[in-house]
């Protein structure tokens, strides 16, 4: 079995940290002797997106998103749209989860097009909304908490269609009102929890693996992996930052 | 000249006086008496360092703590009276507090120079009040707070602030093409220092690639070498911006056991050797000679004072515990962390070593900078164990995990004290334990360390 990747701006959308998740997945994949296949497709390529099991787009900083998001339209945009229609599993973050939605209006108004894979849209807002982030989403059935740390100043709203990622425990999500985070579409997911998503929720990571594998092997079960030290992490995460009320209280405590 | 005021008096005052109780205490407080004494004279800073017959500023991402130290040593051993902020703290208060403990409780500098590392972000603020003669710049990486551009943004409200101050003249690292473009940006005569080709540069980037784009038309720059990160040889294929000729230039470095090199000025060449350890140091000492040899100071002053430079806590200290050694080094950042691992990759014998990540104000409170730092290096290289502690220990260890470190090899040990004490359980005298702690857990690793070392003795 092979799961193929693709890298979309990796040498733009490279923030901090989020090209943790392209590792997450190749070792997830490896130790279970499933190949993994990356391919990063740069500004200014054409690629037929429906070739790859697995797309993957980080988060840009400002400046770079302009330039993306006119290229996303030209080369790539009706690929992606088409592949993720045929049932190609997605992980867009951040920046690169704006650019999949309808629009983006910029603090002086401007209305920057987006691909609109998501039936979504963003607002530049006033103040970043940075921190822990911890949310509460269903997996195969199960309730799950996602943990995280965002980092970004568009407001994302969603709208018909398109269903949230999960519900924020601790910290802002798509807009710091609505109490929802991220957004899915079939296999597409967008979210704001950026750089190493994966690895801190291998849960989730395991869920995009089986879905990318779907699109050429139909269902497939993933042998379990040790994953200790990732389940640590995750519970020390939600146990710090999962819980609002505490995290006031030990706030008011430290300044005492 | 004029009498200090009275707000400037009792600032001064209340500084010495929380310096005092810290000393008292035992507590390392590098900015808390600055801080105070800004409190009470918002302009202290200006009316203390003005009484100096000439300021310097070193500024950067990395290495100017080390930087500043070993040019204040040559300036020292060349007989200047030197004030400096030696422990890194290098905000406003920090620089306060350096320029309060040299001056005398009638508000008189009892020094004659002013050698300040300042904060990339706080240069902007601080220039106009410093009115420096010369400003040393080592490098502008990505911080592990900045995101979004912040770092073009602060570049370029430094070069504003140069600008501003007539008679400036920069010493700027060729190799590094946004310090090197602060030469065109300012206008101010600018003298460079940059590394040669050796066996130890690389045809290939690493993955942190901060400056990738041309500072002046945003083209990507084209490499003939990199030394590590953004440095290197570079040209723009657009608008023709290049690596600058060098005044003075490290030849033949040679890295272990410590940092020797030659330092080709015109026509001549001599030799330097620093007691410490890793590429990027390299570039430390060169940033100091540099400016030594601009400000005229004999050769032989400058070689000794290198020579014999012993470092401050974090920057490759070194412990001895009953025969074991121990080298703590500050991490901070990917492009930091990267050069530390590589210095441990030239060592012979098994690495072994205690990682410490916090996730407090001072270290940053986004902990995915971890997963840009170039782990994967290690796979291949000895690995004794590694030990994760701190408040982030476990996200160390996933990410160690992930690098292809087995498991078995790696530890979680949340307390320090316990964690440098199983590292010292898994060497044998004579070998070296590595400690690389984040900010917050700097001062706590020395203390532990210091400690130790002292009941064996
Ligand atoms: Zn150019």
């Amino acid at each position: 079995m092979e799961i193929k990747i693709a890298y979309l701006y990796s040498h733009q959308l490279n923030l901090y940290g989020d090209r943790g998740n392209i590792i997450a997945l190749c070792r997830r994949a490896e130790w279970r002797g499933i190949r993994p296949v990356v391919v990063e497709i740069g500004l200014g390529e054409k690629a037929d997106l429906k070739e790859y099991d697995f797309i993957f787009l980080g988060g840009g900083s400002d400046r770079e998103q302009q330039i993306i998001t006119a290229d996303l339209l030209r080369y790539k945009g009706h690929s992606l749209v088409e592949a993720v229609e045929e049932g190609t599993a997605l992980l867009s973050i951040c920046g690169g989860y704006q650019l999949l939605g309808q629009f983006y209006r910029t603090a002086t108004g401007e209305e920057i097009k987006g691909i609109g894979l998501f039936n979504a849209y963003t607002v530049a807002g006033k103040g970043r909304l940075i921190g822990n982030i911890v949310i509460e989403t269903e997996i195969d059935g199960f309730k799950r908490m996602v943990v995280g740390f965002e980092n970004h100043s568009g407001r994302t709203y969603l709208g018909a269609g398109v269903k949230p990622m999960g519900r924020v425990l601790a910290g802002y999500g798509n807009n710091g009102e609505d109490g929802f985070e991220g957004a899915v579409y079939k296999k597409a997911w967008g979210t704001y929890l950026h750089g190493p998503l994966l690895p801190k929720n291998p849960f989730l990571a395991d869920l995009l693996l089986r879905q990318a594998l779907e699109k050429r092997y139909g269902p497939v079960e993933l042998v379990p992996l040790k994953d200790g030290l990732e389940t640590l992490t995750h519970e020390r995460i939600v146990e710090r930052f999962g819980k609002k009320k505490k995290k006031l209280f030990a706030g008011i405590l430290s300044k005492i | 000249m004029s009498l200090p005021s009275i707000k400037t008096l009792l600032a001064v005052w209340l500084g010495k006086g929380i310096a005092c109780v810290n000393r008292t205490l035992g507590r390392g407080g590098t900015s808390l008496p600055g801080m105070a004494a800004l409190k009470v004279d918002p302009a202290l800073i200006k009316k203390l360092v003005s009484q100096h017959r000439q300021v310097i500023v070193v500024t950067g991402t990395n290495g100017k703590t080390t930087t500043n130290n070993i040019l204040a040593g040559i300036l020292i051993r060349a007989g200047y009276r030197v004030a400096w902020n030696r422990a890194g703290a290098n905000m406003k208060s920090g620089i306060a507090t350096a320029l309060i403990e040299n001056t005398s409780l009638l508000g008189k500098a009892r020094t004659s120079t002013a050698l300040l590392e300042v904060d990339e972000a706080t240069v902007p603020l601080v220039l106009a009040d410093l009115q420096p003669a010369i400003m040393v710049v080592t490098n502008f990486f990505r911080d592990q707070l900045d995101r979004y551009g912040e770092l073009d943004k602060t570049v370029a409200l430094i070069a504003e602030g140069a600008k501003k101050i007539p008679g400036l003249k920069l010493i700027l690292n060729a190799d590094d093409p946004l310090v090197a473009s602060l030469a065109q940006r300012t206008g101010r005569d600018s003298y460079f220092y940059g590394v040669a080709a050796s066996r130890w540069v690389s045809r290939v980037p690493e993955q942190v690639r901060e400056g990738c784009h041309c500072p002046f038309c945003s083209h990507c720059l084209e490499y003939a070498y990199y030394h590590f990160s953004q440095l290197g040889n570079y040209r723009c294929p657009q608008c023709g911006f290049s690596r600058p000729p060098v005044h003075w230039e490290a030849v033949d470095p040679d890295m272990a056991p410590g940092i020797t090199f030659y330092l080709q000025e015109k026509e001549e060449r001599w030799r330097l050797s620093l007691p410490l350890e890793g590429y990027y140091n390299l570039y430390n000492v060169l940033a100091a000679a540099a400016a030594a040899r601009f400000m005229g100071i004999d050769q032989k002053i400058v070689a000794e004072a290198v020579r014999t430079y012993t470092p401050q806590t974090g920057r490759m200290e070194e412990f001895n515990i009953g025969g074991k050694r121990v080298l703590l080094v500050l991490v901070k950042n990917p492009a930091g962390f990267n050069q530390v691992l590589r210095s441990l990759l030239l060592k012979e014998g098994p690495l072994n070593m205690v990682i410490a990540i916090n996730d407090l104000d001072a270290d940053g409170k986004d902990v995915s900078w971890l997963w840009d730092v170039n782990f994967e290096m290690l796979a291949k290289a000895p690995v004794g164990k590694i030990i994760c502690t701190g408040l982030r220990g476990a996200d160390m260890a996933v990410r160690l995990k992930y690098a292809g470190i087995p498991e078995e090899k790696l530890r979680i040990i949340d307390d320090r004290e316990e964690a440098v004490e199983e590292g010292l359980n898994l060497i044998g005298p004579g070998e070296t334990l590595y400690v690389l702690p984040t900010y917050t857990n700097l001062f706590p690793m020395s203390k532990i360390l210091s400690s130790r070392q002292g009941k064996r003795k």
